[in-house]
């Protein structure tokens, strides 16, 4: 096995076991966010859950794919660690970025469905006696 | 709070204009408009004073809760589904002075605003 190979193996190890595991805390943490938003309804938070986790690992995986080559010769250790670190930190910027993306996507959710049943702005002026339209029918 | 009472000038243009936005907008809570000094508005509010209502727009909760002018548009934004969030922005203390003059400039001038916008 020669060195670009190995680098290509090692890259992929890292790339996917960290995309599983934000993927696995997205999925842990976010279920709160998501079970809130939808009033504690969890089938329904659990299945947006399972999709949006889903979307993750496509774009992940997805760009993991293709950022996969290295387009110039890697014969010494030296190059093969730096093109690794390289190839790697791209990935946890992508992956960070959509982290953060999700995590928007969570709190938005929740703000949208909270502000149903959030009070008036301001206080009334004054109370004032009223009666209903209905009850005028003398 | 499910229900608001809007009374509104049905001699502005630009009222009638804003109710039918207001009407076309999806809400959270239901906005029902009576006119100004109107029998009905007259016999649902026996007490209030129904002259300051002809000189701003007023809101009235179904819990007999009564907003003047600046509040009272605050008021009908919080009822709307899209703009809920811009009433609190608006009635946020460094918001809420420019929210009062922007109001009250707008309602003195309403039959002047009506023939540059050609609202009526």
């Amino acid at each position: 096995m020669n060195i670009i190979v190995a680098t290509y193996l090692v890259y992929l190890a890292i790339s996917i076991g960290l995309t599983v595991w934000v993927a696995q805390t997205l999925f842990k943490n976010g279920r709160v966010f998501l079970v809130d938003a939808f009033h504690g309804n969890e089938p329904l938070a659990d299945s947006v859950n399972h999709l949006l986790v889903v979307g993750f690992y496509l774009i992940n995986l997805g760009y993991v794919s293709l950022a996969l080559e290295v387009g110039y010769e890697v014969s010494t250790a030296r190059q093969s660690i730096e093109a690794l670190s390289w190839k790697v930190g791209l990935v946890l910027l992508v992956l960070g970025g959509m982290h953060f993306f999700n995590l928007l996507i969570f709190s938005r959710m929740r703000r949208r469905s909270a502000i149903g049943n959030a009070p008036p702005p301001v206080g009334p002026d004054q109370y004032t006696v009223t009666r209903e339209p209905e009850t005028c029918a003398n | 709070m499910r229900k608001l009472t809007v009374l509104y000038d049905p001699e502005c243009g630009l009222c009638r204009r804003v109710r039918e936005w207001l009407i076309a907008q999806p809400k959270f809570v239901e906005l029902a408009f009576v006119p100004v000094k109107s029998e009905e508005a007259l016999f649902r509010y026996p007490r209030l004073n129904h002259e300051l209502t002809q000189k701003d727009v007023t809101v009235i909760g179904d819990d007999g809760g009564v907003y003047w002018g600046p509040k009272a548009w605050l008021m009908c934004l919080w009822a709307l589904k899209k703009y809920r969030e811009w009433s609190y922005r608006l009635s946020s203390p460094e918001l809420l002075p420019t929210t009062r003059r922007v109001v009250s400039m707008i309602s003195q001038n309403r039959y002047r605003l009506e023939v540059l916008g050609r609202f009526s």
